[in-house]
């Protein structure tokens, strides 16, 4: 079991050696939302998000069901092209706490049928920095009509996005390439034993073409005279 | 084969490589270039034959010409916010101590030429006051610690130690200066002073009025300090031997000594009655004779104080220096200013370019067909019609005279130039003279990240005749720290309301893409305190639809927060709340880059060499972060994030380990450059990164930060910048189809750098001359034809401002620092402009003779038909 639990981690540096955390951590994000729109937000508990390993970024979602009074409030946000508010509330592994909002219009909100997508963005020491509620669309609303039949409970597909490592010069590959490119004029001027034609075929050619050119006028030109 | 197309791969390259790298004619300079030096704040001046040398809070020692206040020579030393030069004295060479707490330079510089003679350095272990002067070859070196003064006496050309000394003198240090070899200090109500070697003792020098009391040098040959007890009443007291003498009668503050023809004077500035006018006063100190006399004070300079004083044969040059910054020197007793110098322009806290108004002409032609019925119509078109006339045949009576007239390329514009003393600046661009000046007192530029920076926005541009163009101003009152707001005509630089003092503190600005009625782009003022101002007031109405739409961000530099920010209306006001937050947590904020509000994206994707198009995320609302860490490990961190404005999301991230600063940013288009040194590789590197949406386009109409239906995809590559940024900024042209360039700000002149040399290149893509892709080299070629100061030293770069031309190939740059360098650049040559030596009169000659020939043979034709046709 742990044999596999080793290869299964190597494998997911293999497949992302950019992305690799030196430290892996877990994180527990408790999001709450505001259904009275962001003029005087209240926010109250939506679901818990436990993320246990941030490098393989599998998160568990826990949603609370939404009541009926909460749908009619989002359908009301919706129609009235006001915004939907979330407040996320992330612990890290040592306790430490952090507050994010997040805006979104609640509008696009319903035409996803509260299918949204959550961002969370680490730094290279694998720390939150921002959490983003998403909704993945191609284009924005200006307040929209969704029967409540739609509203079912909020779909949470969590993204844990972490920090690349910068690119450094390729000064290696580079030299190879002057390498190979020096190798290969060098090859070149010993293996320069071509005929005289083929050597100098691009000078001959025009040569020919222009003597063809003024013997096939000149004969022409006698006739016209 | 492979032979011929190696090397026609070769000659591809490299005329590519030359194509993109520009150079300068020798015939071309200055011929749309200009450069203006400056030498900062004048902290130390003094007259030598017929040059003035000062010493400057800029850390540099110069030559002006007290002729014409040209700079002769200029040498500029340490950077001044760690070292300042505390000390300048024309012996036989210029000698000047500049330093910091505990470690000095003295230096003796060639009076004619500028050259570096000697330099020797002083340090010391013990931080407390140090005073410096010079006499007769000796560097006096005072430190005082409160009970004792420990003297040091250098050679001021070897910097050997003559002798040191120790003279007990019980003063707090606040209020001593050294004069020659005498040492005074103020000392409650007293004055005490002693002069400078072996067993000499403490005197004392009674005041009568304490209270606010102040000493300063007195600048003349014989050691004398001025003891200042009111601002308009102030005594000499010159010391001989061990004794001291007042001067007879009391003088101003900024009261100054000459020697004419062996008869010490004393110069002073007064006020008169008129307000614009000076009275300069000279009174000789042995007899008291007086001569005065009046001279009008240039109109918008500040309060001004004597600096130097010249006296050859009964002609004295005075120089005034003034509390913004400018230089003038005034000839006595003509009373007559030879010429003023706006050191002001040497920190540079703001700018923008703007396009000048349309002649009076053409304005009217454009508002000619304005008007409601026929009749009015009627009568406005002949009104307008006969001025036109008299326009044609009078001339135009302001704009015509100035100059400052729109011409077709955009080529011509102005450059408004805020600076950190608070003076505002009109530049022309095609000559770099001033059009105008404005004095703002009180003012101080906000504090941002490193830099100090003031807002300057657009909010009418010249275009809307006869409405003047209206620029605003926001800038933080020295003295409560609330922000202050001036609106202005960049044109003229006359301001209708002059300066209002707001009684909030600004955090951030923007300006609202939507006009109001008067085509004023209404400004929006986030207070500290987190409400919302407009203005103009009036346009409050006009941006209510657009007031949801609307979006800023606010950065915490101690908390190291990110804050997006949504505006809503209530009632009559503009209310924000929060709508996300960023936390970069422990790193520390180093820069932040947004995109140029006027930047526009012509192109909206990469054409492939399979011609299939790959998409760029462009998306206007992207911040640039970068952030610094400490690390235990990697020591520090360097990371850069893009996020967007409008919903805090983090489009990318990336970070560098053991990389340090200063970071420079460019944020353009789809891509992001930023700069860094490299701590591991002990380099400068440079790292390009593109974001690219795809194969497919996610909204072709209308980007919208709130809908995001895949994440961009970022490519990036980095190089070696075999140089140390000091800045970097990036072209802009007015429709984005030109190449873009790259400068890179070094410490002796700006490079620039195509940007295809760093545009990221794709891994599984063939790269060569048919992509017009040039092969990735690892490091940044720094060709000296890419400078594009030629060979024109810029010194202490601190800003580089662009703008688009109105001729599609070419933008402006102004290059700001110590100098003021102006150039226009075409990144892909002048692709729409005829050739400065095109032949037009060959071209000429050419059409005619053929439209004769033509003709001739037409005729001729025609003969030839009718014999043929009688035949």
């Amino acid at each position: 079991m742990l044999k596999y639990s080793v290869l299964i981690f190597f494998l997911l540096c293999r497949m992302a050696p950019l992305y690799c955390l030196e430290q892996d951590s877990s994180v527990s994000i408790k999001l709450y939302h505001s259904l009275t729109g962001v003029k005087e937000p209240n926010f109250t508990e939506r679901s818990t998000i436990t993320i246990h390993s941030l490098r393989s970024g599998q998160a568990i979602v826990d949603q609370k069901p939404l009541s009926q009074q909460d749908k009619i409030q989002l359908q009301k946000l919706a129609i009235n092209n006001e915004f939907y508010q979330i407040k996320a509330v992330a612990t890290a592994a040592d306790g430490s706490k952090q507050e994010f909002i997040s805006t979104l219009k609640a509008c696009m909100l319903a035409e996803a049928e509260l299918d949204e997508r959550l961002s969370v963005s680490l730094d290279y020491t694998g720390r939150v920095i921002g959490i983003t509620s998403v909704v993945a669309s191609k284009g924005t609303c200006e307040g929209s009509s969704v029967p409540l039949s739609k509203f079912k409970d909020f779909t949470t597909n969590v993204y844990v996005r972490h920090s690349e490592t910068g690119p450094i010069p390729d000064t290696a590959t580079y030299i190879q390439k002057l390498e190979r490119e020096r190798e290969a004029r060098e090859r070149g001027d010993t293996k320069d034993n071509r005929s005289f034609i083929a050597k100098y075929w691009m000078y001959i050619v025009p040569v020919v073409i222009v003597m063809l050119i003024s013997s096939a006028s000149n004969p022409e030109a006698g006739g016209g005279n | 084969m492979a032979n011929i197309r190696s090397i026609c791969i070769i000659t591809i390259n490299l005329t590519l490589l030359s194509c993109l790298s520009h150079a300068l004619y020798e015939d071309q300079v200055g011929k749309f270039d200009w450069k203006k030096s400056y030498v900062g704040k004048v902290k130390f001046a003094e007259f030598d034959a017929r040059k003035l040398v000062v010493g400057t809070e800029e850390n540099v020692v110069a030559a002006l010409s007290s002729k014409t206040g040209n700079v002769l020579w200029r040498q500029v030393m340490e950077d001044p916010s760690e070292q300042n030069i505390e000390l300048l004295k024309i012996e036989k060479d210029i000698i000047t101590v500049s330093g910091n707490e505990n470690l000095w330079t003295v230096r003796s510089w060639d009076v004619g030429t500028g050259n570096l003679i000697t330099e020797w350095i002083i340090s010391v272990d013990k931080v407390v006051l140090y005073k410096f002067d010079v006499k007769d070859n000796n560097l006096y070196v005072v430190a005082h610690d409160g009970s004792m003064l420990n003297v040091r006496v250098f050679d001021v050309q070897t910097g050997l130690v003559k002798s040191s000394l120790q003279i007990p003198f019980v003063a707090t240090n606040n209020q001593c200066i050294l004069v020659q070899t005498y040492y005074a200090c103020l000392v409650h109500n007293v004055v005490n002073y002693v002069q400078l070697k072996d067993n000499s003792k403490v005197s004392t020098i009674p005041l009568q009025s304490s209270e606010n009391a102040k000493i300063s040098t007195y600048k003349s040959v014989t050691p004398a300090i001025i003891i200042t007890t009111s601002s308009v009443n102030s005594e000499i007291v010159f010391f001989n031997g061990d004794n001291h003498q007042k001067h007879i009668t009391p003088v101003m503050p900024n009261a100054i000594g000459v020697i004419d023809s062996g008869t010490p004077l004393i110069f002073q500035l007064e006020g008169t009655k008129n307000p614009s006018n000076l009275l300069i006063k000279s009174t000789i100190v042995t007899n008291g004779e007086e001569l005065t006399r009046e001279f009008e004070y240039p109109h918008g300079l500040g309060k001004p104080e004597l600096a130097a004083a010249q006296c050859i044969d009964h002609v004295c040059n005075l120089l005034l220096s003034s509390a913004d910054n400018a230089l003038l020197l005034v000839r006595f007793p003509e009373a007559k200013v030879m010429w003023t110098r706006e050191e002001a322009l040497s920190k540079i806290v703001a700018t923008e370019f703007l396009e000048l108004p349309v002649s009076e002409l053409d304005a009217s032609i454009e508002n000619e067909f304005k008007g409601g019925n026929v009749i009015s119509m009627f009568l406005h078109r002949i009104t307008t019609q006969c001025r036109q006339l008299s326009n044609l045949v009078f001339g135009s009576q302001f704009l015509a005279n100035t100059g400052l007239v729109r011409d077709d390329f955009g080529l011509h514009k102005i450059i408004v130039v805020a600076t950190k003393s608070g003076k505002l600046f009109g530049i022309d661009t095609l000559t770099g003279s001033l059009a105008w000046t404005y004095r703002l007192p009180n003012v101080k530029p906000f504090k941002m990240l490193d830099s100090e920076k003031m807002l300057l926005f657009v909010q009418r541009t010249a275009r809307y005749a006869p409405l003047p163009a209206q620029c605003t101003l926001l800038a933080e009152d020295s003295i409560t720290g609330n922000g202050i707001i001036i609106q202005f005509d960049p044109i003229t630089g006359y301001s209708e309301k002059s300066i209002i003092r707001l009684n909030y503190k600004i955090r951030q600005a923007l300006l609202l893409p939507n006009d109001d009625e008067n085509h004023v782009k209404p400004l929006v003022v986030y207070s500290d305190k987190g409400d919302a101002f407009i203005y103009p007031e009036s346009a409050n109405t006009a941006i209510a639809t657009h007031a949801s739409h609307t979006y800023l961000y606010t950065v915490d530099v101690n908390k190291n927060t990110l804050n997006g920010h949504n505006l809503y209306r209530e009632g009559e006001n503009i209310k924000t709340t929060l709508s996300w937050t960023v936390n970069l947590g422990p790193s520390k904020l180093v820069a932040l880059s947004a995109k140029s509000p006027i930047e526009r994206v012509h192109s909206q994707g990469r054409v492939l060499p399979d011609r299939s198009v790959y998409y760029k995320y462009v998306n206007p609302n992207l911040l640039a972060v970068a952030t610094i860490a400490d690390d235990p490990i990697h020591k520090n961190v360097l990371s850069i994030y893009l996020i967007d404005g409008v919903t805090g999301f983090v489009a990318y991230s990336t970070s560098h380990k053991r990389a340090k600063g200063p970071i420079h940013l460019v944020h353009s288009e789809n891509w992001l450059v930023y700069s860094f040194f490299s701590e591991r590789f002990r380099r400068t590197e440079v790292v390009a990164a593109e974001l690219y949406e795809g194969s497919t386009q996610s909204n072709s109409t209308v980007f919208s930060s709130l809908a995001i239906s895949q994440l961009p995809h970022v490519e990036t590559s980095s190089y070696i910048l075999p140089a140390f940024p000091l800045t970097l900024a990036v072209s802009l042209t007015e429709r984005g189809i030109t190449n873009k360039f790259l400068f890179f700000a070094l410490n002796n002149g700006v490079v620039e750098i195509p940007w295809l040399l760093l545009q990221p290149r794709f891994a599984n893509v063939a790269c060569g001359p048919e992509e017009s892709c040039i092969p990735y080299m690892p490091e940044v070629p720094l060709p000296n034809e890419a400078y594009i100061n030629y060979n024109q030293t810029l010194e202490r770069i601190q800003g580089i401002a662009v703008a688009p031309a109105r001729l599609e190939s070419t933008s402006h740059v102004l290059v700001y620092g110590l100098d003021l360098f102006y150039t226009r650049v075409a990144p892909s040559k002048t692709f729409d402009l005829l050739k400065e030596d095109f032949d037009h009169i060959l071209i000429i000659l050419v059409l005619v003779g053929l439209v004769i020939v033509s003709f001739i043979t037409k005729y001729f034709a025609s003969q030839k038909m009718l014999k043929q046709a009688w035949k």
